[in-house]
């Protein structure tokens, strides 16, 4: 199992490495200048690409960033909150992007896992057509739909929660956007789980189990649910990556500093920041890479028969 | 399912119970918009105005701007010009920092050096425009010592500054937040790349005290300065500023009182008008940048360099019904322009008048005349040998809601007026929209300007030949020397000769049509009522809070 994990672990390091190199080439050429400026000479725009060693071969360039980036170290803004280390600015914004996402995939999992398995064992009664309704609701809803709606309603009629995102009253202020991102991940997940269960409600094996006299919450959960959940993980895994790395409207709508906003500020701002584009594409790229892995893991754990052919891949 | 519904909601009521609601005193801060993050409090790396005007609420420059916008002293109490008019001598008053540290003339010699050093955005404040002796040889590389800045401090009060020509306009430079002090001991005992980015590292020496801020956060607070030089002037406690996205927000906001001050745009203009309760509210201001078209007439672009034809240009120019324009798609109060130089931000120190108030005084090249644009056409076919055009127009589509109206309208336009016109639209975002700009690689480019000082060179400058900003190509040696003599020729001490020099230069650059002019922009605010005494500017600082009470 060792060393199947240190492979897994292995290749993904390497992917990344890959996917980095990728886009420091691309921000390259993309169209666009890192200095955007209407008042600078040629010449101090060449002082500056010098300083930034803009100029050297692109593998130097590439080396130079990754011992930079291997020490924490990404760099500063060229177009982006000049002279601030992009560090600062991109742990404020993680931090905020990752509670306010976190919080979204708990309650969308659980609600959506909850309303789905509710929905399978009271298949085609009013539950379950009130599962099936409600998530198709959810998956055609823009969370940021939702979210103007809970704004105009609980921040403006009834000034409950803050009208904007406010820092210093994080709890408070985390409701009305967690909430709204929320939605989606419960639907998708409901549906799933609902489909995933009924069909191994009518599998072979559950009907072997029910006739040995299994029956109840040891039924549902052991054989059923735990079956169920393999197709669920592999959902609820992009969705993840999704919600942890921001959502852009509701992020602006709500004036929250999160990383979804971040990245588009770096790209379609008044010019494109090298830097923050990268540290942000190294951050995607890690989350994303990362959650695959524990995916790949975490199969391991929910089906044996994967545990079985990792081993068999090891011999 | 009711059990968890249980258990949601009373997660929900104690979470609502763990915050403790609204900080008591937040209620006597001003709520104020900004409409973009702010990107730096460093006065040397700052290049935009919300920036700016955050920075100016903490820290006061050699001058301020007075309701006018004329230059009035702050930090200087007073200040000496030399007879040949090339040498300032600023006299300090005594102010301190927030740290409790005296205000120094050393602390501006320190700024103004690093400004040259890291040779950003603004830097050209100080060569190009302010004249400053050995700036431009420290900013363009070729010079590494930076004491050879001709600014120098005779003593702890005294700052001495040497110009290469007389700068007539140099006193209302100095409220431009780029030639802000920077205490030296205080920036230099900070880790590198750290100034600014906390309330913990940045200084005050000015009406507010930075009091909340991270960089990237969408909310920034600055509370009253109780040691300012003139607290006694500055009534609000605090201010509270948020960054909202989008202006439909922005006016449910100001509804629910989250905000004072918001700026809107576009269709929630109108719908504040017709809102018997919002209307009292509104108040249009001038935001000084004009939106204006600029033809490539290099012979890389259009087709072989066809927009080289001053009388396509010309034909272009007046084929625009700006009025139109303004008040069905711009739609905050937007003034349709017929000259070179906006109206609203530069006037006559001996006259008081607006350099720009006459907007007929050039309608003979810039108007909406379809038939004078036809005739103009007409004659261009003839002079190229062509019956049918096609030019592409680039736009950005991250620079306001109504770019991409306006850049549709003035395509039909064209092609109404001007038959064998064609113009298609290319958006991009304004970053690539300047690259194409700068590389000559576009035929027609919506594009705009803000007034960078209060005089009317801050546009006239841009087109001589070989300016980074012009855009077209144009080159004309008359107009050139006419320039030279307004900046550091002929005209330099005669006030009002420069004056007309430069409606003359103006008349040239419109006669050839190097731009066509379109609309010069405003601002529409909200205000809370109760909320008075915020000053707006088109130039420098956008609004200033040193007087407002709420």
């Amino acid at each position: 199992m060792l060393k199947y994990v240190l492979k897994r672990v292995g290749m993904a390091l390497l992917t990344l490495l890959i996917i980095t190199f990728l886009l420091f080439v691309l921000v390259r050429i993309m169209p666009g200048n890192p200095f955007p400026s209407e008042r600078m000479s040629d010449e101090q725009i060449a002082n500056k690409r010098a300083e930034m060693g803009l100029d050297d071969p692109i593998l130097v360039q590439f080396g130079r960033y990754m011992a930079g980036v291997l020490q924490g170290d990404f760099g500063k803004g060229t177009s982006l909150y000049y002279g601030a280390p992009i560090k600062t600015v991109l742990s404020t914004a993680i931090s905020n992007s990752f509670r306010i996402g976190g919080i979204a995939i708990l309650v969308g999992t659980l609600a959506g896992l909850a309303l789905g398995i509710t929905a399978a064992l009271n298949r085609g009664r009013f539950m379950d057509g009130f599962c099936t309704v409600f998530s198709i609701l959810g998956v055609c809803v823009p969370s940021y739909v939702f979210l103007i709606f809970l704004q105009y309603n609980f921040a403006f009629r009834i000034p409950f929660f803050p009208y904007f995102f406010d820092p210093n009253r994080f709890l408070f202020s985390t409701v009305m956007p967690s909430l709204s991102l929320s939605l989606f991940t419960m639907s998708t997940i409901a549906r799933f789980t609902r489909n995933e269960m009924v069909e191994v409600f009518d599998s072979d094996y559950v009907r072997l189990a029910e006739s040995k006299g299994l029956y109840g919450r040891k039924l549902v959960l052991r054989h059923v649910l735990r079956n169920a959940l393999i197709p669920i993980v592999t959902v609820l895994a992009p969705l993840v990556v999704d919600l942890l790395t921001g959502a852009l409207v509701v992020e602006k709508i709500y004036g929250i500093n999160g990383i979804g906003k971040l990245m588009v500020d770096a790209i379609a701002g008044e010019g494109i920041d090298y830097n923050y584009v990268l540290a942000l594409g190294i951050l995607y790229s890690t989350l994303y890479i990362g959650v695959m892995l524990l995916v790949d893991l975490l199969y391991g754990v929910l089906d044996p028969r994967i545990r079985v052919s990792a081993k068999a891949e090891e011999g | 399912m009711k059990k968890l519904t249980a258990v949601l909601l009373t997660a929900m009521l104690l979470l609502g119970c763990l915050s403790v609601p609204a900080v008591a005193e937040d209620a006597a801060y001003l709520g104020v918009m900004l409409g973009t993050n702010v990107m730096s409090l460093d006065t040397n790396l700052a290049t935009d105005g919300d920036s700016f005007e955050v920075i100016a609420d903490c820290i006061d420059g050699l001058t301020q701007m007075d309701a006018d916008g004329a230059a009035v002293p702050a930090l200087a109490e007073s200040y000496d010009l030399s007879e040949d008019g090339l040498t300032y001598t600023f006299h300090l008053r005594d102010a301190q920092w927030s740290n409790g540290t005296p205000v120094t003339a050393n602390d501006f010699v320190f700024a103004w050096r690093r400004i040259a050093k890291e040779a950003g955005e603004y830097a050209y404040m100080l060569d190009e425009i302010g004249n400053i002796k050995g700036a431009a040889e420290i900013i363009s590389g070729a010079e590494t010592d930076l004491t050879t800045l001709a600014v120098n401090a005779a003593d702890d009060k005294t700052l001495v500054v040497e110009l290469n020509v007389p700068v007539s306009f140099f006193p209302s430079l100095m409220y431009f937040p780029t030639f802000y002090p920077i205490n030296e001991a205080f920036y230099s005992s900070l880790e590198d790349g750290t100034y600014g980015t906390s309330p913990e590292t940045f200084l005050s020496n000015g009406a507010f005290v930075l009091e909340d801020y991270t960089p990237g956060t969408a909310t920034l607070a600055v509370k009253k300065n109780e040691n300012y030089w003139d607290a006694d002037r500055v009534k609000l406690p605090g201010i509270r500023y948020q960054v909202v996205g989008s202006s439909d927000n922005a006016l449910t906001a100001f509804r629910t009182g989250a905000l004072d001050v918001v700026s809107i745009s576009g269709n929630q203009v109108s719908a504040a008008e017709n809102d018997p309760a919002l209307a009292q509210n509104l108040t249009v201001t001038g935001a000084g940048y004009m939106w204006y078209l600029s033809f490539s007439q290099t012979e890389k672009n259009a087709n072989g360099g066809q927009l080289a034809n001053n009388n396509l240009r010309l034909a272009i120019t007046n084929a625009i019904d700006r009025e139109y324009l303004v008040d069905n798609y711009v739609m905050d109060g937007s003034l349709a322009t017929y000259t070179a130089v906006p109206p609203q931000f530069a006037s006559s120190s001996t006259t008081g008048a607006d350099f720009s108030a006459d907007q007929d005084m050039f309608k003979e090249f810039v108007d909406y005349d379809p038939e004078k644009a036809a005739a103009y056409l007409e004659t261009a076919k003839s002079e190229l040998g062509a019956d049918e055009f096609t030019f592409t127009m680039i736009y950005g589509n991250n620079e306001g809601d109504e770019v991409a109206k306006v850049a549709q309208a003035i395509k039909e336009d064209v092609e109404a007026s001007l038959p064998g016109v064609t113009i298609n639209l290319q958006p991009m975002t304004k970053a690539e929209r300047l690259d194409k700009m700068q590389n000559d690689n576009y035929d027609i480019a919506l594009t705009r300007w803000g007034p960078d000082y209060a005089d009317p060179m801050t546009y006239l400058g841009m087109w001589i030949t070989n300016n980074s900003n012009n855009y077209g190509f144009w080159s004309n040696a008359e107009y050139d020397q006419l320039i030279a003599d307004c900046t550091t020729g002929a005209y330099i001490t005669d006030y009002d000769a420069r004056w007309e020099a430069m409606y003359k230069a103006e008349a040239l650059v419109l006669q050839e049509a190097v731009i066509a002019p379109l609309y010069t922009k405003s601002q529409a605010n909200l205000i809370t009522t109760g909320v008075e005494g915020i000053a707006f500017h088109p130039v420098a600082l956008n609004r200033v809070y040193k007087d407002t009470v709420k």
